[in-house]
């Protein structure tokens, strides 16, 4: 972890409570400038509330958070210079084209006139959006105004921004180009808080990845660090040169998994495959590879499937694991 | 059409509102009639007070169907419109006339089940004597059946054009109270000609229920104005009534089906891209081109003002200055009109009209622009993003609220060439026509921000517009339906406090419009206006700033 004095983002013993229901739970987070923090959990994990509170929009019932040492409760009118907040509601006013709708937002920034003028040019390019300037917001596919929203959150030059699923609902193409755009905004050295639920997106642009549960913090770090403090199973895949065999080298298998590992042995013949979960390491692994070889079965590939973050969140969100 | 029905009819009653309306009917008419229940150990056989009691119950009775009704229809087929519940229907084997039907006797349904909870009421008024049951009370229902019939397909008309419900709701209202009330105007400007415009404003007149209902309930003599005739009208109400709803509702099946979808989004053209004829062409055309890429909002002016201003379907420039000539032209026509049509009119009628026609626009409009200034902030997500800028609390209430003031002075600048000629003819009326504009002014106050305070407490504009429209009408109707009943039952001094809720009382009464020139109502009417105006203000600061505190 890095001193506190390098953190944009700085979020210490964070709690709310809703009565008796406790939304967010003593959370501990910390980022750095120029990261992109991909922050997952089912529904009501507490992101939302989160969010909310890191904008100023909710007080904790304890605790304290902080942006490029700004206070969220006490400076509030400095976190809204410091915050460029995407809710995921696009809040599209009617009769109202893109250039005006960005045009308002800039004044209700307070940026003059001819530099908004400049901004507006600026945001447009950087989102892409140049082409849809005259459109009337209410008119925008879904993907436009994803990207009309991020142009928004950039228009005071916030130093972080806050994305609350800006890729939900986009077609595969838009999805790459929102990913292409989080990349060059990180690249401009703003720090990105991004939450989704498309995983396999987040975890090809995040730095870091935090993974909440009923308003606990589940897992914080690097997607390597997390995969390995999960310690979670490992799958891997045996590839038969011929499908004759497949149910001989399951059984074979099955042996010398733990009682526990032996029901995740799958057979699929018409692939010459089997599949199996395990957590046992690589030397003992290739002990059941020796053997199998040994008895003279035809395998033609011994391959451990990699895991993504969507595996590592289903492990976390199924079962309680300690914070990283 | 039976699965419609259903839903439509259980959506309504399971709607908490729709509950609160029913029992709220059925009390405020069990205490209307209670009110003037008989208390004495006298005998009335003349029925003056059953009449009275039938009186107000008959008011009331419309008056409640004329608000409440169309909020339902209005919404009805927009809101799954823009759910894509519509498209699912179409989609299944109902066909339009199918999923009109089913609507439409779901809320009709409704209308009948809040009728019915009158009925007790109603037996009582005809237990206290001297009222025919047939004749009146059957009579009254029918009526009221046919407006609330013809409430409902106007409402289903329109919710099938609307872009959102809050427009529908606007509209609807904005058409049932021209069918109410301003087809009776032509007549009354008509009245004791002949002719093909005379012919015309008789059938306009029996479009309206409200002679109709003015005569069962027997007060021939205390509203004039085209509102009464020898004749009851009633079947001709009745059947004017239900062939308009025929035909709007023929033009709302056959609107129902998929080209409602057929439509493409905007391109978004900007004249600023056009050839250069095309540009000229559009420099001749409009003397404000809406096409025309806008300049950024100058530091000097609210932001929140001028997005307003923007985001209103009628708010850009070309079309205040559209609404401001139409406004001119119609002050002026009534002049006209009422000096040519009508010699015997004094020029205080002409003012009485005049300021009429400016409340009417007032309480028409003001609702339109102000009930959704915060709800549709809130129901769209506008809300959030504003909570997220550096605006502050007093900037966007301020910016929102004089977004719909300077609408409204620019509506009421333009309607005062009226006055000129008035005061042209009478140049005494000078002072008389000056109080009355501030009358006028604090009622355009008042209206805002009693609209604008009721409006902040929803999150859903369209019940926001209902709402308002609801308190609105009370507090303007309410106390010319207490005037228009002065002689019998309601006393002078009761009609003389009635009339201090709105600056409407006062506008008429310094004017001299005759019915209103005897009484003294400055300057407590203004009082009573900036008091309430200050409170709702006040009403409507607070719930802003609850909204934007962090949570």
């Amino acid at each position: 972890m890095n001193a506190p004095a390098e953190n944009v983002l700085d979020i210490r013993n964070l709690s709310k409570k809703f009565g008796d229901f406790t939304a967010l739970d003593n959370l501990n987070l910390s980022l750095r400038r120029g990261q992109i923090l991909g922050f997952i959990g089912p529904n009501g994990a507490g992101k939302t509330t989160t969010i909310k509170i890191l904008v100023g929009a909710m007080r904790p019932t304890s605790g304290s958070a902080t942006i490029a040492g700004a206070d969220c409760v006490r400076d509030a009118r400095r976190i809204k210079r410091l915050v460029g907040f995407m809710p995921d509601t696009f809040g599209a006013y009617d009769n109202m084209r893109v250039r005006e709708y960005l045009d308002f937002f800039g004044a209700a920034f307070g940026i003059p006139r001819r530099a908004r003028t400049k901004r507006i040019d600026e945001v447009l390019e950087t989102t892409g959006s140049g082409w849809m300037q005259d459109r009337y917001v209410e008119a925008l596919s879904h993907g436009m105004r994803q990207r009309v929203g991020v142009a928004r959150t950039l228009l005071h030059d916030p130093e972080m921004l806050i994305l609350d699923e800006p890729a939900n609902g986009l077609d595969p193409q838009a999805r790459i180009e929102m990913r292409d755009l989080l990349l060059k905004l990180a690249g401009m050295g703003k720090t990105l808080i991004v939450t989704s639920h498309i995983l396999p997106e987040l975890s090809r642009i995040c730095d870091v990845v935090a993974i909440i549960t009923q308003g606990k913090l589940r897992a914080f770090g690097t997607l390597e660090q997390i995969m390995r403090d999960l310690r979670q199973r490992r799958t891997f895949e045996i590839q038969l040169c011929a499908p004759e065999r497949v149910e001989t080298v399951a059984s074979a298998v099955r042996e010398a998994l733990e009682p526990g590992e032996r029901d995740s042995v799958k057979a699929h013949p018409h692939e010459s495959l089997v599949r199996f979960d395990t957590a046992r390491s690589d030397t003992e692994l290739s002990v059941i590879l020796a053997a199998l070889v040994g008895r003279g079965l035809d395998v033609a590939q011994f391959r451990e499937i990699p895991k993504d973050l969507e595996d590592a969140f289903l492990s976390v969100t199924r079962r309680e694991v300690p914070a990283a | 059409m039976i699965p419609v029905f259903t839903r439509e009819f259980l959506g309504i009653l399971r709607a908490p509102r729709s509950i609160w309306a029913l029992l709220a009917a059925a009390l405020a008419f069990s205490s209307l009639v209670l009110a003037r229940w008989p208390a004495g150990d006298l005998v009335d056989l003349s029925g003056s007070g059953s009449r009275g009691a039938f009186l107000v119950f008959a008011s009331a009775l419309l008056g409640g169907v004329l608000l409440l009704v169309p909020a339902f229809p209005a919404t009805s087929i927009v809101r799954e419109r823009n759910k894509g519940t519509l498209l699912l229907l179409l989609n299944s084997p109902l066909t339009g006339r199918a999923i009109y039907s089913g609507k439409f006797l779901g809320v009709l349904a409704f209308a009948g089940l809040m009728l019915c909870t009158t009925l007790p009421a109603a037996a009582a008024v005809y237990a206290m004597g001297g009222v025919d049951p047939l004749r009146q009370i059957g009579l009254l229902y029918a009526v009221l059946a046919v407006v609330a019939i013809l409430a409902t397909t106007i409402g289903l008309l329109v919710s099938t054009r609307a872009a959102s419900p809050d427009a529908a709701v606007r509209i609807t209202y904005g058409l049932v109270f021209a069918v109410a009330f301003l087809t009776l105007a032509p007549h009354a400007l008509t009245k004791g000609t002949n002719g093909i415009y005379a012919l015309i404003s008789q059938w306009l007149r029996r479009l309206s229920p409200l002679p109709v209902v003015m005569h069962l309930v027997g007060q021939g003599g205390s509203v004039g104005g085209g509102i009464l005739e020898k004749d009851s009208g009633v079947w001709q109400f009745l059947v004017a009534g239900l062939g308009l709803s025929a035909v709007l509702a023929v033009a709302t099946m056959l609107q129902l089906n998929h080209l409602l979808f057929d439509r493409s989004r905007d391109q978004g053209k900007i004249t600023d891209d056009q050839s250069t004829l095309v540009r000229w062409f559009r420099r001749l055309v409009y003397l404000v081109d809406p096409q025309r890429r806008k300049s950024g909002i100058p530091v000097f002016l609210n932001p929140v003002m001028v997005k307003e201003f923007r985001t209103r379907r009628f708010g850009r420039f070309h079309w205040l200055l559209r609404l401001a000539a139409v406004c001119a032209v119609v002050s002026l026509l009534m002049t006209l009109a009422a000096t040519n049509g009508t010699m015997d009119w004094g020029v205080e009628t002409i003012g009485g009209l005049l300021v009429i026609l400016q409340i009417a626009l007032v309480v028409l409009l003001t609702p339109s622009l102000s009930a959704g200034l915060i709800s549709s902030e809130r129901e769209g997500g506008g809300w959030n993003l504003l909570r997220s800028t550096t605006l502050s609390g007093w900037r966007i209430a301020s910016g929102k609220l004089t977004s719909v003031a300077w609408t409204m002075l620019l509506v009421l600048a333009a309607t005062l060439p009226g006055y000129l000629v008035m005061t042209w003819i009478k140049p005494t009326m000078w002072n008389q026509v000056v109080l009355a504009l501030i009358s006028v002014l604090l009622a355009v106050a008042m209206t805002l921000a009693v609209s604008a305070a009721v409006g902040a407490f929803h999150s859903r504009t369209a019940s926001a517009t209902v709402t308002v429209y609801v308190v609105l009408m009370l507090m303007y109707l309410g106390p010319l339906v207490v005037w228009a009943f002065r002689d019998d039952p309601f006393g002078r001094p009761l009609v003389e406090r009635a009339l201090l809720i709105t600056p409407l009382g006062a506008a008429l009464s310094v004017i001299g419009m005759p019915g209103f020139a005897q009484y003294q109502l400055l300057p407590a009417a203004w009082w009573v206006a900036g008091i309430t105006c200050i409170v709702a203000l006040v009403v409507f600061a607070i719930q802003v700033w609850r909204l934007l505190k962090p949570e």
